[in-house]
């Protein structure tokens, strides 16, 4: 199976710390994956070189049909190319309306120029619309981003990356700090995302991984250490060994 | 659905009208009008006002709304004076030379006039010859063309290196500061070919309407000052209503979010700076002629530093919030700074204004700060609140 994205042999060093050491790990196209992992497992990292926030040292990032390298790419290229990316803290542009949010996200072409003499064509804002329902805002679009709730402020950004039509989401904690309904939404939000796209969520919390239902990826030390269903993965004597902190032992 | 962009933006027509309103009456009043309760000078000082209200509003797009707190966008202004002064400067010069060569009984050739007005412009550097960067000096259109072509070019090749190399923050405002510094420095030099601290003088000398007495002309300069304000104000207004304010206004709050929603955020950053850049170029034309004389001095980084209080206290991220900061501290300032206010005697000690006003500037740009972030436009916003 021709995989969306294939990270191979991937290494970075931040001042003599190896934060991704020979990392691989492969995205098929629609697919919904978890990346778990203790804390300075690499997981924020391995997001920033997928989207070109970081340079690795050495390794490929091969991206789509065409085998493109990530690596060569601005960040604002890779998104164009399709990968979206949510931050752990919500960032959403507060001063704006949920609106305007969406409607910069929105697919369409991005430099100055077009920006300066866009028009609001129909199919973006029928677009915007779907968007909003998808993500449960459908009647705050009016309402300024820095009013909704701290769920809220996470679905919009949500939306912001569904907007942009991406083949691959990246997702960082998109629970955290949620109430048990929220986390029942946004779950229901990302598993109907990964029937269009990869959708790859990188959480802490096991319990919103399971609900996810989904193949699970283990990091450790910038490295994949298992990989496979939630019930596999926490059966490994070396995910126990890393979760309970007695890999050094 | 789709509103005009007037309806959208009712604080333009707002503003368009005051200044339509301010203008016909100043001109009525004027002396070249014949009424006189405003005199010449006075026109001049508002004239002058309503081009630091352009760069003013300038300053606000770059740094109110796309968050670049630039502190050099004056050397950007005092290029556009000079590039109109040394059309100014040379017309008037080649005309009194012709005048008083024309009494002679062989016609001066070609050389000898240019030397004559070399003479005449560059006598006190100590030069006759024509720097380089005269080349155009002769012809109106061409520097007129350098008025906005020079500051958009040094603006395109600063900016392009800066936001490249992703200088953001309080570093890229002391290079700002290093900018103008370093050009008021080259031109303090006598051989930088602009006449060093002497700067350009007597642009208040229009060649071709020497007829005209100087009432009419500094009406004429106001008109055109108060004409270039409103159609700045309206083209900011509209480059910043849509999409594009939209995520200028977003790269100020999160540019790295901006980033990843595939926005090239250097090119948007590019596009506002030079774009300022240029109109910063077009009211400093505007400006000079007015003044008079232009010189070095003008462009030091100090005047970049005003023009941010100005904004600041007249509310950032509003653009006739920029033009009331920059009507009311520079019209105030040059109140106290020209003997305006009466001194203040305590006995042992007497205030003077010309030397307090500066910490009186300071503390009422602390206070601002302080206790209303939202400058002097925020009080519109209590006004609007009320009626609704």
């Amino acid at each position: 199976m021709s995989m969306l994205l294939e990270v191979s042999g991937v290494s970075v060093t931040f001042d003599g710390f190896r934060a991704i050491n020979n990392l691989s790990i492969n995205f098929a196209p629609a697919e919904l994956r978890a990346i778990i992992g203790p804390n300075g497992a690499g997981k924020t990292t391995f997001m920033d070189i997928v989207t070109g926030k970081t340079k690795p040292d050495e390794g490929r990032v091969i991206w789509g049909d065409k085998n493109i390298s990530l690596l060569g790419l601005s960040e604002s290229e890779i998104v164009m190319e399709g990968i979206g990316r949510k931050f752990q803290k919500p960032t959403v542009f507060e001063a704006q309306t949920v609106r305007q949010n969406l409607a910069m996200a929105v697919r369409a072409p991005r430099g100055p120029f077009a920006v300066l003499m866009h028009k609001k064509a129909r199919r973006n804002a029928a677009r915007i619309e779907a968007v909003a329902e998808q993500i449960g805002l459908s009647d705050s679009l009016t309402r300024i981003a820095g009013q909704l709730s701290h769920g809220q402020k996470q679905w919009l950004e949500i939306g912001m990356l569904l907007a942009q039509e991406p083949r691959l989401m990246l997702v960082d904690e998109p629970a955290a700090g949620m109430t048990p309904e929220e986390r029942e939404k946004t779950t229901e939000i990302l598993k109907e995302a990964a029937k269009t796209c990869a959708v790859v969520v990188v959480e802490h919390d096991m319990e919103f991984v399971r609900r996810l239902n989904c193949k699970v990826t283990v990091l450790h030390e910038g490295a994949v250490i298992a990989e496979g269903s939630l019930d596999h993965v926490t059966a490994n004597q070396t995910v126990i060994d890393v979760y309970l902190g007695r890999s050094h032992a | 659905m789709q509103r005009s962009f007037l309806a959208q933006n009712p604080s333009v027509l707002w503003f368009i009208a005051c200044l339509a309103i301010f203008t016909a009456v100043v001109t009525v009043l004027s002396e070249a009008m014949g009424v006189g309760l405003i005199s010449t000078s006075f026109v001049k000082t508002l004239g002058k006002t309503l081009c630091l209200c352009l760069i003013a509003i300038a300053m606000d797009v770059v740094w109110g709304y796309c968050g670049i707190l630039s502190l050099g966008h004056f050397a950007f202004f005092g290029i556009g004076g000079y590039a109109i002064g040394m059309w100014l400067m040379y017309a008037r010069t080649e005309k009194i030379v012709l005048e008083s060569l024309s009494g002679q009984p062989i016609p001066p050739t070609t050389a000898e006039i240019s030397d004559a007005i070399g003479n005449q412009i560059f006598g006190v550097v100590g030069s006759s010859e024509f720097p380089v960067i005269w080349a155009f000096a002769d012809s109106l259109f061409l520097q007129l063309l350098m008025v906005v072509l020079v500051p958009g070019l040094l603006a395109l090749v600063f900016g392009w290196l800066a936001f490249r190399s992703r200088v953001t923050g309080v570093y890229l405002s002391i290079l700002t500061q290093a900018m103008t510094l370093a050009l008021a420095l080259y031109l303090f030099q006598n051989n930088s070919g602009l006449r060093g601290n002497n700067g350009l003088s007597g642009l208040q000398n229009i060649p071709g309407f020497a007829h005209l007495s100087q009432a009419t002309v500094s009406l004429a300069f106001f008109t055109a000052s108060a004409f270039a304000l409103g159609a700045g104000h309206v083209f900011f207004a509209w480059v910043l209503s849509g999409k594009m304010g939209s995520v200028v206004e977003g790269i100020r709050d999160n540019e790295a979010r901006v980033r990843f929603l595939g926005y090239h955020v250097e090119s948007y950053k590019l596009f506002i700076f030079t774009t300022t850049a240029v109109v910063s170029g077009i009211a400093g034309a505007l400006y000079y002629p007015q003044a008079g004389i232009i010189n070095p001095g003008e462009i030091a980084p100090i005047a970049s530093i005003y023009l941010a209080v100005w904004v600041a206290i007249g509310g950032r991220g509003r653009l006739y919030g920029a033009v009331i900061g920059a009507a009311a501290v520079s019209l105030v300032s040059s109140w106290f700074t020209g003997g305006g206010a009466p001194d203040i005697n305590f006995g042992f000690y007497v205030i003077q204004w010309t030397d307090w006003w500066l910490v009186l500037l300071g503390f009422s740009f602390v206070a601002v700060t302080l206790f209303f972030p939202k400058g002097i436009g925020g009080l519109f916003d209590l006004l609007v609140r009320k009626q609704s």
